[in-house]
């Protein structure tokens, strides 16, 4: 690149001048190499490509990079493309409800408001997924296998009312809400789960209990499930409110 | 155009007068401008390290919580951070800053062989910044512009675009780390050399410091200024 008179005063252009004394750096200027922006395009180029192709990277380096990373333990969720869960909390903390007093209370607009605990949920006809969970920013934990109840049984058994048309969620915390319409809501695919990883849902994934909604965002499965409200209109949820899509479905469409 | 005279020389030693002894006298290092550019980029880098570091790590997301204002607080400064070059790169104060950009992309042979032996480093006819120095800065301004557009595609990009937010996510989370051990090593390196950490603050450094580490920087500052005082 030739030298711009205006930005750059450096001798290198003063090798005539009597009397600079700058015989050693004007030799050296002399050999350059613009190793500098070659770095930063080399980066950019790179992240472009990581952009592009990273989602078939994760796929198929994702499941080797798991096992490194699950023999690290704890470290191994660290790694990048170790397909490792990230804990969300809206709050100071993360409340921790006692399996044995837990409560799910579903009323609103129904015949028979409900009020059910853990053995209550688990007497019902349960349901296997095997589902990869999908972050709206992008991150995702392929094969997880959840188990529950579908809410659309929940719904049968309090009995929808006419008129309804949505339903709104309530987190233990006191802060993280959600929505669903009544449709999205009756898809097979939409769990109250209560095991997760083929165990009981740990306390930082949500549990005792909390919602799965294989075909949208992660932030939809809200966690630490206390409430859910059988209303008449969509009331958009915690991170609605913060700018993300009321209708969360994975790829922009329904499935 | 300002004097190179005014920007790069001591007021304490005019060379001229040629009787102040020469271990005592200073020269400019980062002007105001530079010195403002670094370190509202440096607060805005360690807060966004700190709170990245909160929504990735799990331990720490579980430990502080509040992730809504933790990701906020993370976007508004990710979205700043290249504020401060930009601006310091858009008026006429930008020439200090616009030639040391310019040594960071130019590399001579005193920068190769700066890596290649240790022993033989005080004896390399250095620039302004040794090769170290100048690969850090390159690394630092590509991670930072790439990091920038990556975070806005995992904040912003459409949910149709979820296959560009999984790579966007990748290169985010590997950047993070390269970040974390650039920056990690330039903090211990310049609290370990007072010189030049001070003159990160105060802008100038000692003559004597120039001509031991950075003789064809000291050589180009007083030739520039001979060529002016003709």
């Amino acid at each position: 690149m030739p030298d711009r008179p205006t930005d750059d005063t450096m001798p290198a252009r003063l090798p005539d001048v009597p009397g600079a004394t700058t015989p050693r750096s004007g030799r050296a200027r002399d050999r350059t190499v613009h190793v500098g922006r070659r770095t930063v395009l080399g980066i950019l180029g790179l992240t472009g490509v990581g952009i592009g192709a990273g989602a078939k990277l994760d796929s198929v380096v994702g499941p080797a990079l798991t096992r490194v990373g699950s023999s690290l333990g704890g470290l191994g969720a660290l790694l990048p493309g170790a397909n490792g869960f990230r804990y969300y909390t809206i709050t100071n903390s993360y409340p921790k409800l006692a399996r044995d007093t837990y409560r799910l209370s579903v009323t609103g607009m129904v015949d028979h408001p409900l009020t059910l605990s853990l053995a209550d949920l688990r007497s019902m006809p349960r349901t296997d997924l095997v589902h990869t969970f999908q972050c709206v920013t992008g991150w995702r934990v392929p094969d997880v296998h959840w188990q529950g109840v579908k809410l659309a049984d929940v719904l049968a058994r309090a009995g929808v009312q006419p008129g309804a048309t949505a339903l709104r969620f309530f987190s233990g915390d006191g802060a993280y809400t959600e929505s669903l319409t009544l449709a999205q809501a009756r898809l097979p695919d939409v769990l109250v789960a209560d095991k997760m990883l083929a165990a009981d849902v740990t306390t930082q994934h949500g549990g005792p209990v909390r919602m799965y909604i294989a075909p949208m965002y992660g932030y939809k499965s809200i966690k630490w499930l206390d409430r859910i409200v059988v209303t008449n209109r969509v009331v958009p949820g915690y991170w609605e409110d913060n700018g993300y899509p009321v209708d969360a479905w994975i790829g922009g469409t329904q499935p | 155009m300002t004097d190179l005279a005014v920007t790069e020389s001591s007021p304490h030693t005019p060379a001229e007068a040629g009787g102040a002894p020469e271990d005592r006298s200073e020269v400019v290092r980062f002007d105001v401008n530079e010195r403002v550019v670094h370190w509202t980029t440096a607060v805005l880098m360690l807060t966004l390290i700190f709170t990245g570091a909160v929504l990735y790590i799990p331990t720490l997301s579980l430990a502080i919580g509040n992730r809504g204002t933790v990701e906020q607080i993370h976007v508004i400064c990710g979205i700043a951070l290249l504020v401060p070059l930009v601006l310091g790169l858009a008026g006429p104060w930008r020439h200090l800053l616009v030639r040391d950009l310019r040594r960071v992309d130019r590399w001579g042979r005193s920068d190769f062989d700066w890596f290649r032996s240790r022993g033989r480093r005080k004896a390399l006819e250095r620039d302004k910044f040794n090769g170290g120095q100048k690969l850090e800065a390159a690394f630092l301004g590509a991670a930072m512009v790439a990091t920038l557009v990556t975070g806005l595609i995992m904040r912003y990009a459409p949910s149709s675009w979820i296959n560009w937010a999984t790579g966007a996510t990748l290169v985010h989370d590997t950047l993070f780390w390269a970040i974390v051990i650039a920056v990690g090593a330039h903090i211990v390196i310049a609290l370990s050399r007072p010189d030049q950490l001070v003159s990160m603050m105060r802008g100038r450094i000692s003559r004597v410091w120039a001509r031991e580490h950075s003789a064809a920087w000291l050589d180009e500052i007083d030739g520039a200024r001979t060529v002016r005082g003709r």
